[in-house]
This record gives C-alpha cells, structure tokens and sequence, in this order.
C-alpha cells in the first residue's frame, strides 16, 4: 500500500504517567520549553514556516488542512495585531484527546504555541476551551499563570524578546463553536454561529483581524518537529499523513481508550491488538473512524490504514480520530437516531437544509426505528440527506448527513428489516 | 456617468443564461442584477434573505446558481461578479437545488395560506408553487409555536410561519440600529424574540412587515384587513414631512387601507417611517371638511354647495378690492399643497396685483435615516413658488393692511404661528381652504372641502429639490375640489386667467 509504519513511536503521550510532568518545573525537567527558545532565537519566521511545511503536519481537528500552508496564509507586514486560536472545544461525540493533552500535557500544549505564534508575529493566542471542560481549563490556566510568571510568555517570551500571551476563554457549550468561524463569533461573544467564507479568518478572523485557528493536537505536535526535525517526523506516519495521532477508542471494546499510534495504523489493528477486541468475545459489526459525523464502515472494510487518504477510499475521514466500535448486537437504525439527534441539537440553525434536513432527519429515523417507516421513508431518508451536502454555510450540514449516508449504504438490509417487522430487531441494544 | 476628478467605474462582462449584461466591478450577483433592473424582472434567482438594503446574510440558500468554472452551486446574493463570468440560473441542477431547498423550508410550515394575511404577496408562496413539490412528504408533525406573539406595540409574530431568514433581525440592527429583535436556540428550535423587557420600539418598526418575506410579521394594523388581492395599489407620497417618501396606497372600497414603501433608492430606499406611514388614517379620517360652508347673517357657518362657496369667495374678493385695492387682499400658502396648487394661488395673486403672502411651516423633530424637521410634503416647493415666511404677512394682518385672506391648510394657528386663530378675526373675509377641520373654522367665512395628496395627484417637492409627481389614487367619498381648481374658478369668477401649474408636471421625474 506504499505507506511505511515504522516502530511505534509516542511523543506525545511520552510523560503523561510521568510525575510531576504537568508542572512548568517538571516540564522543564525533561527539556521542556528548550526547544522554542532554540527556534525563536534561531530561526526566523519563514524558516519556521518553511520547517513546518516540509514536515506535512495536518491539522487534527478534522479537516487535515496542512498546518505550515495555514500558518504560510498570514499576512505578516506588521499592520496591526494578529491572532492564534487554539480550538479546544472537542465536542464531537466520541472524541476525547484534547482534554489529555491539555490535562496531562499542559506546557506542551503551550510550547506548542509560541513557535507558530512567532512564526506568524500573533501576540495573543486566544484558547477557546469547550465549557464543560472545567477541569482541563483549571490546568490550563495555572500553567499559563506559572509560564507567565516565570517569564515562558509575557512580554520577553524566554529572555528572546517576542512578546506573546495566551488567554483562555470558556465556552458557552455548542458543539458548534468548534467550527472555527463559530467559534470567533463566540469568542467575540456573539451567538455561536458560523461565518460566510470568504473572507476567510487569516483575512479576516477574531476582531476583524487575520486569525489561524488551529486544533489543540497540532500545536502539541510542532515542539517535538522542531526537536527531533522533519526526517524523523516524516518517518512515523504515511507519506501524505506523517507523525502520531491520538485515537481515542470507545464503544464495545475490552479496553477503550486513548492511543498514540502512527497514522497509518490499521483500524483492524488498532480495535483488535490495541484496544483488546471486541467486548465478551462478541462479533464486530461496524465501527466509526474519527467521531459521529465521520461516515460509518462496516465489519468487512476495518482493514484499511488510519490515514485520510486511505479512508477516503472507503468513503470515510479520520476526523477527530474517535474510533466507535460497535457489536453485532448494535441497532445500527438506532445508532442513526443518536447521531441525527445530536446534529439536530446542535445546527445552529442559519442555513434552511441544515436547520430543517437534520429535524426531517431525525423524525424519519425515530418513525423508522419505531417500526412505522416503510420502504419509501428510505428514500426520503437519502434524499434529504442528499439535499443537505455541499450546499451550506459551514460544513456541519455534510457532517450531519455524511453518517446518515453510510448508514443507509452498508445497512439499508436492517433499515428495511425495521420496515418489514414494523418493529426493531434488536430491541435490546441500547436505549434511544 | 462620471463624475468630475473620479474615474468611471470598471464595468465587467458576464453572461446570464445566454444574455450579456455589462455590471459594475465590485457587486454580488444579486445586487448587479438589481441595478441593472433584471432582477426578478426578467432574470429570476429567488432569495428570502437577501434584501437590496440589507448586509449579505446567506443562509436562505435559495439564490443557487451555477457559476462555470466552479464545481459547487455559488449563492447569487454572495457571489461577486468577475470578468468573463457564466452564470446559468435555470438549468437542470440549479432547478433541482431550488427545489430541494423549497422542500426543506417547508417541513415546518404550517401552510396556513388561506389565513395569512401575506397569501397574495408571499414570497414562500410564490416560489412553492414554482418550484416545489406541492403534495409534501413530511408525515412528521410540523413543529408546534406561538401563533401570535406581539414583538412590540407596532408589529405582530406568527412563530409557525417564519423561515428564519433574519431579515427582521438585520434590519433592527443595521438601519435603526436599535437591534432589538434576535434569533434564539438553535437548528429547528431557532425562532425570533425580543429581549425580556425591550420590545420592537423604534420609529421604523412597521418595516419589518414589509421585508418579512411570508406571513410572520404583520402590522397590528393592517393584520386581516383586507386580502392583499382586493387591494389597488397606486403610487403616491407621504405627505408627514418634507422627506417626501414614496409609498403605494392601497385602496380598497374606496377607502385607504394603508402606505407600504415604494422602493426609491434616491428618497426612501424601500423604508417609511411609522409615523409617516400611519399619516393614511388622515385620508378617510372623521374630521376630513366633507361640505363647503358659509358664514350666515347670524354668524354660523352654513352649508353650501362648492359652486356657492367659489361665489361667495370671488365676491368676498372683488368686493374688497373694489373698496380698498388689491394690496388687501392676502394669502397663506401651505407645504400640504401641490405644486400646482401653489402656481395657481401665485397666478391668482399675480393677477389680482397682490404681493403679500406668507408660508407656515410647521416642524418637528428629525431623524439621521428619513424623518425631516418640516412636516410638510411640499415645503420646498412652496418656497420654490415663491411663497416664504408668514412674519411680514402677519405683521401686516395685525396692523389692519389686510382685509381679506385666502387661507390653505391651517398651519397657521399651529403655536408655532398664531397659536389661535384669534389675531385672523378682525379681517373682512377669511377664505379656507382645507382638508381636515380645526379651530381655523371660526374665524372662516368661506370653507372650501379640499382634496388630499391621494385624492388629486400632483407633484411636490422635497427637500432636496426632487420634484415628484403622483397620480390620484381614488376619489374622496364626499364632494372635494384641488385647490387649484378652486383657486382658477376664483380667478375666472373675477376674470382674471392665471396660469395653470401644468409646467411642473412636465418637469416631474
Ligand atoms: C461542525 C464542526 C465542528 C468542529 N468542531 C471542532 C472542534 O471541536 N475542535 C477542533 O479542533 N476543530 C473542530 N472543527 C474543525 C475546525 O473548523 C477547524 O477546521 C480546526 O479547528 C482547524 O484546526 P486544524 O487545522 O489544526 O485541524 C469543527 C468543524 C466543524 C465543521
Ligand atoms: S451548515 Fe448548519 S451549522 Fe453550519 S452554518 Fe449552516 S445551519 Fe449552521
Ligand atoms: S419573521 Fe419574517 S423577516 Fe423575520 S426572520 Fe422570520 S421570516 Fe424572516
Ligand atoms: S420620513 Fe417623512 S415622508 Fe418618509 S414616511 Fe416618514 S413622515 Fe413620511
Ligand atoms: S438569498 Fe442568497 S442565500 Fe438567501
């Protein structure tokens, strides 16, 4: 398959079990912060850029956008303020990575920051964090106040001279403020709700100036590049996909959790040897890739490479990297309801197919699930979700629909099955 | 045109369904197509919420068109216009989208048409029927909302029928900029509310009615008077103060139902203020002048007819001159007037060899978007006429130089004039001239029913100059004159000829 998946590597999660390792002096002990103050007095801000560009990090908030492209996009003449944001609000059901990183990799996360904050001249760095994770942004801001005080950011950012400050902002709870225009609107505290492109944020962004808005992964990786260099990077992951990603495994799994694998590791691989196979010695029937709004593969198609452009194949995305996995004793209509009613909630409710396809949606499913849909609610059920791709504001409509699509695609035979029996299969699955 | 010093604007060439159109550099599709007058007329891309006087929102995502070139469907109201651009707005796939998104926005509509008052002039309405499928596929319940939910004193929300195309919410915000109406929860729960305790109150609130483009918003007003399609509209003009917006009237049965904004991107754009918008109530109002009258011997005004009220006047008149010269004779002009009106009563002055006259002008306060201090359509115009202030006039009434007055409107005893029209009743002969009775009846010995703006048609002109011509949008429902016509059979009552005012309608735009 002409992708390389070298011995397991996991820079990233290296000293989360380590003691102390949240703390700015046991960061420190382990070389942390050593490598920004290296780049800042080292490099120049195209060097950076350059750097990151020939490592090929993609963003890890769901997109894939290559990171030094996004970065390369800032206007850097100096004509007034410029702004990061570091997207925390990991809402999508299923992931859960940013709140480990954040949590046990507080400094990390934060040198992550300063060297595209350099690279592209940002002074201030605005963390939006989800406002349930109250946890995390309690870590969060003592490592900000300790790395403040101690010189780390502030106005002369480890004796260099940059000036950068990182400012933490909590949610107000929307899944969409993840999307990154959302998520100015709320960080300009507006109604969450995203934003018509062009102009796009390295344009026009928080405040009305140039913004990137990066996932919290990212900026974790950029440290360790920089450390290590682009050739070591490029030697873990695929071709297209270099570095580790965090899968966080959930779902009928012996042993869900998080796990720091190379890009490119096989779902298969991941679910079975990783995660310890499916619960009480149960049959696999499907599992999701990268979070609920990522298109669902079933039992027969988990043998492809984690890595964007071999999903893609199959139809699929790594999204966040939340893998779901799912049992033979899975309603898998039932799994349509849960997704369609969280995306139901969460449109926020501008664009006419997203706001009105996710509720039709959902009642079509619930109907269906309840054993009074017929044949041709199927067809309505794909149609709507047709109408609603590619034709919105932001993206959440394709999100919403995408899964719905899969469903219907690799199971349409138990969605007719809900039809014919006018009842439920597996009653007992799960409760909706 | 190019103005002095500035470059003309780039125009581009695009091609629309086959058609070039040149358009200036800059625009979005929609707004090129609206300049250029096509828009709808001619090129048809529906939107519900884009508005020509109102920031881009897209989120109706009606305006789909296909742009070669570009793989995805563009949205028309954010498309700029680009050099060489192909634009097909009603082939397969762009039919098809429409369709598709028609079908959406009408899951949770409670296609209430027979009850809405928007049935007629609905947007929603309108594409359905072009567009969508008319037997719908939902079984699902529709969702349920407040049916009658006042926003304010002024304006009533059907939550059930709006589509959420934020135009009310723009509005508020970016031509007021009260900002009171918002859109709250999330996806199909979104509905339009007012902040606890702050209402929809503005001077412009009634507007929202008019851009809502279904029944959601309706004016407490208006609200299940008329089916808009028992409805004449006409065009015609505010007549509340000097902005001189343009409005159609809307007649039905001979009566005046009410002002919606006639779009006018040099006057009005396409707003009326509330208070201006309201003045319609004057037309069919109680305390019109519905009969001539007469002064009688025991000093009580009588009944007459027109006929005998122009007698009377033109007696009133030659008598006085006859005694004591023409200088005793005076006039009061009005802002309410026509143009024409007002030629006629300087001809009728010219002729008699009288040069006194003068021009109340009752004002009030302004606003930075429409409203004028002066609150009178044809302020200007009258001053263009040559008439100008009352001072020298009144002067001239209290130290006993005028015997007769002709009086148009009753501005005059405003307080910030006469106040009373006390100071008028030691003349020989007061002759007025009016649509609406006040205190000035008094001291009148000819009262002449006249028409109002929508009764005869005519131009007027605003503050800026811009001389506008309206036709008459009905007939009074009692026996009223132009006061030009009066003013003329005057004249030839004392045969004398003036000039009939016909030069300004020929000037009007
Ligand atoms: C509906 C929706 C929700 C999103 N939620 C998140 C999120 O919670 N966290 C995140 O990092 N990105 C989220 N994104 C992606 C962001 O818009 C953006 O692409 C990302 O933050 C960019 O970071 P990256 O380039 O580092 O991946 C979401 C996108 C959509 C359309
Ligand atoms: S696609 Fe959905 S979530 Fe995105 S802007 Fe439109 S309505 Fe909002
Ligand atoms: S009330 Fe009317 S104008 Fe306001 S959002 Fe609803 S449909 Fe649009
Ligand atoms: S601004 Fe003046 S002319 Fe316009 S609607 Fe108001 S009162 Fe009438
Ligand atoms: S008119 Fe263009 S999206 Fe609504």
């Amino acid at each position: 398959m002409g992708h390389r998946v070298p011995h397991v590597t996991h820079y990233l999660t290296e000293h989360f079990a380590d003691d102390g390792y949240t703390t700015l002096s046991g960061f420190r002990a382990r070389g942390g912060y050593e490598t920004a103050r290296r780049v800042l007095v080292e490099q120049s801000p195209d060097d950076v850029i350059g750097t990151l560009k020939r490592a090929g990090l993609k963003g890890r908030g769901g997109a894939g956008f290559d990171a030094g492209t996004k970065w390369s996009f800032m206007p850097r003449d100096g004509a007034g303020p410029s702004y990061l944001v570091c997207n925390a609000d990991e809402s999508e059901p299923g992931s859960f990575k940013d709140r480990v990183l954040m949590e046990r990799g507080p400094h990390q996360l934060i040198e992550g920051i300063l060297i595209p904050a350099f690279a592209t001249g940002a002074a201030t760095t605005f963390l939006y964090i989800r406002g349930e994770y109250a946890e995390p942004a309690r870590i969060l801001q003592r490592a900000i106040d300790d790395a403040t005080a101690a010189g780390v950011l502030g106005s002369n950012v480890l004796g260099t001279g940059f000036a950068h400050q990182i400012v933490l902002v909590r949610g107000a709870g929307a899944y969409i403020c993840g999307e990154e225009t959302g998520l100015l609107e709320s960080l300009e505290g507006k109604k969450g709700q995203p934003r018509r492109k062009p102009p796009f944020p390295a344009e026009r962004g928080a405040f009305g100036r140039p913004t990137t808005v990066n996932n919290v992964e990212t900026f974790c990786h950029v440290p360790h590049i920089f450390a290590r260099g682009v050739d070591w990077f490029r030697s873990i992951g695929t071709e297209e996909s270099p570095g580790t990603t965090l899968f966080g495994v959930s779902g009928h799994v012996e042993r869900p959790g998080l796990y720091e694998l190379p890009l490119g590791t096989r779902l298969d691989e991941i679910i079975f040897e990783h995660a310890g196979g499916v619960r009480a010695g149960r049959k696999l029937k499907a599992a999701i890739p990268g979070g609920v709004s990522m298109p669902v593969l079933p039992a027969g198609h988990l043998d492809v490479p984690m890595a964007n452009e071999f999903l893609r194949e199959h139809g699929s995305s790594l999204g966040t990297g939340g893998v779901i996995v799912m049992d033979e004793t899975t309603c898998m209509v039932r799994v349509g309801c849960v997704i369609s009613e969280f995306f139901r909630d969460e449109s926020c409710g501008q664009c006419t197919q997203c706001r009105e396809g996710t509720g039709w949606m959902h009642k079509l499913l619930l109907r269906i699930e309840r054993g009074s849909g017929t044949e041709a609610d199927l067809d309505v059920l794909e149609d709507v979700a047709g109408k609603m791709e590619g034709a919105t504001i932001c993206a959440f409509a394709d999100a919403a629909a995408w899964p719905v699509q899969a469903l219907l695609r690799h199971f349409r035979s138990e969605f007719q099955g809900h039809v014919h029996a006018q009842k439920c299969p597996l009653p007992e699955s799960f409760e909706i | 045109m190019s103005a002095p010093g500035k470059l003309r604007d780039l125009m581009l060439r695009i091609t629309i369904d086959g058609t070039r159109y040149e358009v200036e550099e800059g625009l979005t599709l929609l707004q090129a197509l609206d300049e250029l007058g096509v828009l709808m007329k001619g090129v048809d891309i529906p939107h519900y919420c884009w508005h020509p006087k109102l920031s881009v929102d897209g989120s109706c995502r009606m305006c789909q068109v296909e742009v070669e070139g570009i793989p995805k469907l563009q949205i028309a109201c954010d498309t700029p216009v680009r050099e060489g651009m192909v634009v097909h707005t009603r082939n397969e796939r762009v039919l098809k989208a429409r369709a598709g998104v028609m079908e959406l926005m009408l899951v949770n509509h409670p296609l209430d048409c027979p009850i809405c008052d928007q049935a007629g002039e609905c947007k929603l309405q309108d594409y359905a029927f072009e567009y969508g499928q008319m037997h719908t596929r939902t079984r699902e319940p529709r969702r349920a909302l407040k049916k009658r939910v006042d926003l304010g004193a002024t304006i009533v929300f059907d939550q059930e029928r709006c589509i959420l195309c934020r135009r009310c919410v723009r509005f508020c915000r970016e031509i007021p900029g009260t900002s009171e109406l918002a859109i709250t929860q999330r996806g199909d729960r979104s509905t339009v509310e007012t902040f606890p305790g702050k209402p929809l109150e503005n001077d412009y609130s009634m507007n929202v009615a008019d851009i809502c483009p279904v029944g959601a918003l309706t004016t407490r007003d208006f609200r299940f008077k008329v089916r808009v399609w028992f409805l004449e509209e006409v065009p015609g003009i505010c007549t509340g103060c000097s902005r001189g917006c343009n409005v159609h009237v809307g007649v039905a049965d001979d009566q005046v139902r009410r002002y919606t904004p006639r779009r006018n991107d040099d006057v009005n754009d396409t707003w009326l203020c509330d208070s201006g918008r309201m003045t319609y109530q004057e037309i069919g109002a109680p305390d019109r002048i519905r009969e001539a009258a007469l002064r009688g011997d025991s000093g009580e005004l009588i009944g007459a007819t027109i006929d005998q009220a122009i007698d009377r006047a033109a007696r009133l008149v030659r008598e006085a001159v006859e005694k004591e010269g023409p200088g005793v004779v005076a006039a009061l002009a009005s802002g309410h007037a026509t143009n024409e009106d007002l030629a006629a009563l300087r001809g009728l002055l010219a002729a008699l060899g009288s040069e006194t006259h003068g021009l109340p002008i009752v004002t009030g306060a302004g606003d930075a978007l429409l409203v004028r201090p002066e609150k009178a359509a044809n302020a200007e115009g009258a001053r263009a006429a040559g008439f100008g202030e009352p001072g020298l006039l009144l002067d001239k009434i209290r130290g006993g130089g005028v015997r007769v007055l002709i009086v148009l409107g009753h501005d005059i005893i405003h307080e910030q004039f006469l106040g009373s029209p006390e100071p008028l009743a030691a003349l020989d002969a007061v002759i007025l001239l009016d649509t609406h009775r006040s205190r000035l009846e008094q001291v009148a010995d000819v009262v002449i029913p006249a028409r109002h703006l929508a009764e005869k048609g005519g131009t007027v002109t605003n503050f800026e100059g811009r001389i506008q011509a309206v036709p008459a949008a009905l007939e009074p429902a009692f026996e009223a004159v132009a006061e030009a016509h009066v003013l003329a059979r005057i004249a030839s009552a004392l045969d004398l000829s003036i000039d009939d005012g016909s030069e300004h309608e020929r000037e009007a735009d």
